[in-house]
């Protein structure tokens, strides 16, 4: 009797068995293959192939593929873009047209002062730096914050990519009266002192009382702000841009004046207000207070 | 050579096909791991419709998560500067992380989910009456273990959805009375959800919980022992119980001769014979392998598709907007939004009533139900008793109120915990840029 | 008298033990009950009740909102007291994200499952007349501070 039932459930069971064991050979098999097949790889196979054709043999020899990270713990940056970046040192030996991810970085004048080992690539172009696939890293998914300032973004506030840039600039530049490479927004630190903002405002412990406090208004939470009467889209940009054209329209019964501002000063105006956050770069990341610096002082 | 190879083969598996009575008992009661197994079991017992073996597809998944969570403890740092950068690091630069980070979270939700319908499968079946009911209480122990766990765990990645998630659960358990304000000091270790609070609840979810929970899971183990085995086996024992013995012929001395009669016997079976018997090995070990096998493959693909969620990291100063419990607790917070009463200038808070009350009222009915059940000993181990049919339908209509609470909580709650439809558009949160 | 003496120190030993094993528990439990908070102590200054503008003023360091009206400064903890959230001021009343409760501008709970209507901290000033505000006391509604005369 029980040898009966010993086969019976021996038949039974030994299908399922063979059917879960194959199962899990063919999941495991999937998450192996993977882990493999990373979205960096056929780039950094491709960007091989790049450089022996633009004849550096001895380059393409030594270039491994693998994970890559620009490090820097005095910023806690890990960023990841340069696995799949791997031309952005490149600038001037690799064409300039090479397609995207592999485009060396733009050489621009103000580059020596921003070597990329120092800055990582984040500090200014945003985005979630410990991402190893596009979507992470640029649009970082749901909860994040900081999505890369991409030009897709740049064309929802009507600004360029540039100076979407410049906002990020200004965390470190900030008592800059005037920098190299930021013209929207050193048009809009001489806007702040002719318009006399900080007649009413305070901004850096300097201006008057009976406006709020700007010093930190970037890091304003965009739920604070009050959208009834806003037309535009529902972010903080558009808000301080609609309040800086129109603020009596934006907040009924306010004792700002409408300024009605061309829209090109407005959104300089913006994103230099955005800049404004409290950072916590080392102290050997902010330029020293020097002849081009000097915070604005109320008239 | 192929003899020595067939010699030693059969060295290591003989348990899987033993040629006789004593090699199958052997199997169980000389191995360190299995000998907690009587050598034989009840073929009823190792019936799929009786158990769906929920006990051990759930204790599957504690081993999955056992071993997971140490993998994952050689990665996760437990400092609130460190530790959302080290989720970040598993999910995008440790090989297989995010597979492995995906497996400890669905397992982790499996378990509570697998738990909860282990508990009813026995309440349905009668499965906590008489020598039973100290493994039932065991049973709320481990169900009670398990919640814990899962809540010290939701707070390890230290960000959005944790902090305020573990924000509300210490703040509905400080509106228990007298204690409430204690316990949540010692479980935040200070005012607020801070180091301390993420220390605290690292050590209880990586040492003391999972300690506690095996140790407990070995004593239910060992209850079931005790037990007997599974209740399915009482209506086997009743049934050979009612089966009549034929009379056995013997013989009587009298003064002068013998006289056929009959004597002393045995009429009724005690409980089960031969025939109701397997061995254990291989018949239960080979059904657990494939139980474990199939749980573990359904975490496997469950990973490979789906993510475990992760939000931007913790900010004290800007709440989510709305901010959820982890689904196994958002039945919770339903109640504790919908139970705030005014009387004039008087008020109870929801936080009491529905976080503290009305879960305490349940839980009470779970231990002291087994003490209240007067139906006949044949509703044990049978599916659906007519005789518990109105115990039955009490225990069904409450898990079902929870479920559809669980389920308006999840789905239907958007921004300011306004009620919305599923279809209907959400208002879009501002953005920054 | 033997028998006695053995007794004596018999009970003498086994309560020791007893003793120092329940005295080994509390202490403990006792550890684990912190002495110093990594926290902002409960009172603090912020700044001079002349630098905020009329109206509601959120400061997010301290979770609290300083509320100028023409004579006066109050100070509104922004702290749900239904279970923690940080509510939002809304421009007429104040919002919270979690569960919905609503407050109006003096803190008092229109709606929602928050039992206690937001409470106003107690303020003073400091000595060189910047705002004091202590968060472990709650003030009844409506006692504010005057300031001195504001400057523009």
């Amino acid at each position: 009797m029980a040898e009966r039932q010993d086969q019976s459930f021996e038949r039974e069971d030994f299908a399922w068995l063979v059917a879960m064991s194959i199962v899990f050979f063919v999941l495991v098999a999937i998450a192996l293959w993977r882990e493999y097949a990373t979205p960096w790889r056929p780039w950094q196979h491709r960007f091989k192939r790049v450089l022996a054709q633009a004849g550096r043999f001895e380059d393409a020899r030594k270039f491994h593929s693998g994970f890559r990270q620009i490090w820097n713990p005095e910023l806690n940056l890990a960023d990841r873009c340069v696995s799949c970046h791997l031309g952005f040192e490149w600038g001037g030996i690799l064409p300039a047209s090479l397609p995207q991810p592999l485009t060396p970085h733009p050489a621009l004048s103000y580059m020596t002062h921003h070597p990329f080992e120092r800055f990582g690539c984040t500090t200014c172009h945003a985005g979630q730096g410990w991402a190893t696939t596009a979507r992470g890293a640029h649009d970082g998914g749901p909860g994040w914050e900081e999505p890369m300032l991409s030009k897709q973004l740049a064309a929802s506030c009507e600004v360029s990519e540039a100076e979407l840039i410049q906002m990020r600039c200004n965390f470190c530049h900030r008592r800059d009266v005037s920098t190299e490479g930021m013209d929207s927004l050193n048009m809009a630190k001489k806007l702040i002192k002719r318009r006399k903002c900080l007649i009413c405002h305070t901004i850096e412990g300097q201006g008057g009382h009976t406006a709020p406090d700007l010093t930190y208004e970037g890091d304003k939470s965009p739920e604070m702000f009050d959208f009834s009467h806003v037309t535009g889209p529902k972010t903080a940009f558009n808000w301080h841009v609609e309040h800086l054209t129109d603020a009596g329209k934006v907040s009924p019964g306010t004792a700002m004046p409408d300024y009605n501002l061309p829209p090109e000063q407005a959104r300089a105006l913006a994103l230099l207000i955005l800049s404004w956050r409290r950072i916590n770069y080392p102290p050997q990341y902010i330029p020293e207070a020097g002849a081009a610096s000097a915070a604005p002082r109320p008239r | 050579m192929a003899t020595d190879l067939q010699r030693v083969w059969r060295k290591l598996t003989w348990p899987w096909s033993p040629l006789s009575e004593r090699e199958a008992s052997e199997a169980i009661v000389r191995n360190l791991w299995l000998h907690w197994f009587p050598a034989k079991v009840s073929g009823r017992s190792l019936s799929w419709s009786y158990s769906l073996w929920l006990g051990t597809a759930a204790a599957s998944l504690f081993v999955i998560l056992t071993v997971t969570g140490v993998m994952l403890m050689f990665f996760y740092v437990p400092s609130t500067e460190r530790a959302y950068g080290s989720i970040k690091d598993l999910q995008y630069a440790v090989s297989f992380g995010r597979v492995l980070r995906n497996q400890h979270r669905w397992s982790a939700e499996g378990m509570v989910a697998l738990v909860f319908i282990h508990m009813a499968r026995v309440f349905f079946t009668g499965a906590y009456r008489g020598s039973r009911v100290l493994n039932w209480l065991v049973g709320i122990a481990l169900l009670l273990g398990t919640l814990m766990l899962s809540f010290t765990g939701y707070l390890l990645p230290w960000d959005q959805l944790a902090y305020w998630a573990i924000t509300v659960g210490t703040n509905i358990a400080s509106s228990a009375p007298l204690l409430g304000w204690t316990v949540q000091y010692l479980l935040l270790g200070g005012h607020f959800v801070g180091q301390q609070t993420l220390l605290r609840f690292y050590v209880l979810h990586v040492f003391f919980l999972p300690a506690v929970v095996w140790m407990l899971f070995a004593y239910h183990m060992w209850r079931v022992r005790k037990d007997g085995g599974l209740a399915a086996i009482e209506a086997v024992r009743a049934e050979r119980r009612a089966e009549p013995k034929p009379m056995p012929r013997s013989k009587s001395y009298s003064l002068f001769g013998l006289t056929p009669g009959t004597s002393v016997a045995v009429m009724s079976s005690m409980g089960l014979e031969e025939r109701d018997q397997v061995a254990s090995s291989p018949n239960l070990t080979r059904r657990m392998i494939l139980v474990f096998l199939a749980v573990f493959n359904v975490t496997l693909l469950l990973s490979l598709l789906f993510n475990a969620p992760l939000e931007g990291p913790a900010n004290p100063a800007v709440t989510p907007n709305p901010a959820k419990a982890p689904w196994y607790f958002v039945w919770l917070q339903e109640l504790v939004s919908s139970t705030t009463i005014h009387l004039g200038s008087f008020t109870i808070s929801g936080g009491l009533i529905g976080g503290i009350l009305v879960p305490g009222v349940l839980l009470a009915a779970l231990i002291l139900w087994p003490f209240f059940d007067r139906s006949p000993a044949s509703a044990e181990g049978v599916w659906f008793a007519r005789t518990r049919t109105r115990q039955n339908a009490v225990f069904t209509i409450i898990s079902i109120g929870i479920i559809i609470l669980i389920i308006v909580g999840l789905y239907l709650r958007g921004p300011y915990w306004h009620l919305y439809w599923p279809w209907s558009r959400r208002p879009v949160l501002p953005q920054v840029l | 008298m033997e028998t006695d003496r053995r007794t004596l120190l018999r009970w003498l030993g086994k309560s020791s033990v007893f003793a120092a094993f329940v005295a080994q528990i509390g202490a403990a439990a006792r550890a684990f009950f912190p002495n110093v908070l990594y926290e902002p102590p409960s009172t603090f200054n912020l700044k001079k009740p002349e630098d905020y503008p009329q109206g509601y003023t959120f400061d997010s360091d301290h979770r609290l909102f300083v509320i100028r009206g023409a004579a006066t400064v109050h100070v509104i903890s922004a702290i749900c007291t239904h279970l923690g959230c940080t509510v939002q001021w809304r421009g007429t009343e104040f919002d919270c994200p979690c569960h919905g409760s609503r407050f109006d501008a003096n803190g008092n709970v229109i709606s929602g499952p928050a039992p206690p209507p937001l409470p106003w901290f107690e303020v003073s000033l400091s000595p060189d007349g910047l705002l004091e505000v202590d968060s472990a006391a709650a003030v009844p509604e409506g006692s504010a501070l005057t300031t001195p005369t504001a400057k523009a």
